[in-house]
């Protein structure tokens, strides 16, 4: 039972925010709890929701690269809500769970064939909330060996978004859905 | 929710609807879950103020003079 009860579906009349549910559901992330519970908000559960599905579906990096950065962040923020989400569209990409799980926690290794482009993406999501004081000139400098600049600002509003919202869902105590992969928090 | 979030827990809540209802405890939420994330990010950055406190638009370089490189908030003399 999350500690803020979500608003019932039928509660929700604004169009705008019906269609970008409609739109979460398709994708798989988020589910219709997230927004059903932002919706108490409902100045802000438009934008919220907008910025939550551009910033994980579109733009110009590798939808299944920011699939994994979503879930490494979910894990590390302990949260098992959006941990056990998955983005269908990702999925239809090919990305499995044995890849997620590479990618979460043996990125580094060489025999798991993230490119060196990844691995640095995936190093800036880890290091933003573990420790952003080694995200400094020399890390961007480095960064911008693999990635263009919009990219980079692409990533890392993606993970500032996403950890953030993260952080919120879990002081909900909100549980994993009932439709969930065989989930382990980091 | 940043520092300690084990403590943000079911009787926390309960003490926060003594003071607000459910609905500005979802908004205060998502406000700071949404700073939380983006001012980490900043920070990274390494950007500062356009403006000096006078109103004056400043280069970067006189900006981080001005305002100092850790934020004010967490510098000690700031603490009451």
């Amino acid at each position: 039972m999350t500690r803020i009860a979500p608003l019932p579906r039928q509660a929700i009349a604004d169009p705008e925010l019906q269609a970008l549910i409609a739109e979460g559901e398709a994708l798989g992330v988020p589910d219709d709890l997230f927004p059903r519970i932002i919706a108490r908000a409902p100045d802000q559960a438009v934008p919220l929701l907008r910025a939550l599905l551009m910033s994980h579906a579109q733009g110009n990096v590798d939808h299944k690269l920011k699939e994994i950065i979503r879930i490494l962040l979910a894990r590390f923020a302990n949260d098992r809500y959006f941990a056990s989400l998955r983005s269908t569209k990702a999925r239809d990409m090919g990305l499995t769970e044995k890849r997620i799980d590479e990618g979460c926690f043996a990125y580094e290794d060489d025999n798991k064939g993230f490119s060196e482009a990844e691995k640095w993406a995936l190093r800036y999501a880890d290091l933003m909330f573990l420790d952003a004081k080694q995200l400094d000139k020399t890390f961007y400098d480095e960064m911008k060996k693999h990635w263009s600049e919009a990219q980079i600002m692409e990533l890392g509003a993606f993970v500032a978004f996403h950890y953030g919202m993260q952080m919120f869902i879990r002081s909900l105590g909100v549980a994993a859905p009932a439709v969930a992969t065989n989930e382990v928090i980091k | 929710m940043s520092i300690n979030p084990d403590a943000v827990d079911a009787a926390f809540f309960d003490e926060l609807r003594k003071h607000y209802s459910e609905d500005e405890i979802v908004e205060l939420g998502v406000f700071i879950g949404f700073n939380l994330g983006y001012h980490t990010f900043f920070g990274s950055l390494n950007f500062y103020p356009m403006f000096s406190p006078d109103g004056r638009l400043v280069r970067q370089s006189e900006s981080e003079k001005l305002y100092g490189p850790t934020p004010t908030s967490l510098k000690p003399e700031a603490a009451v």
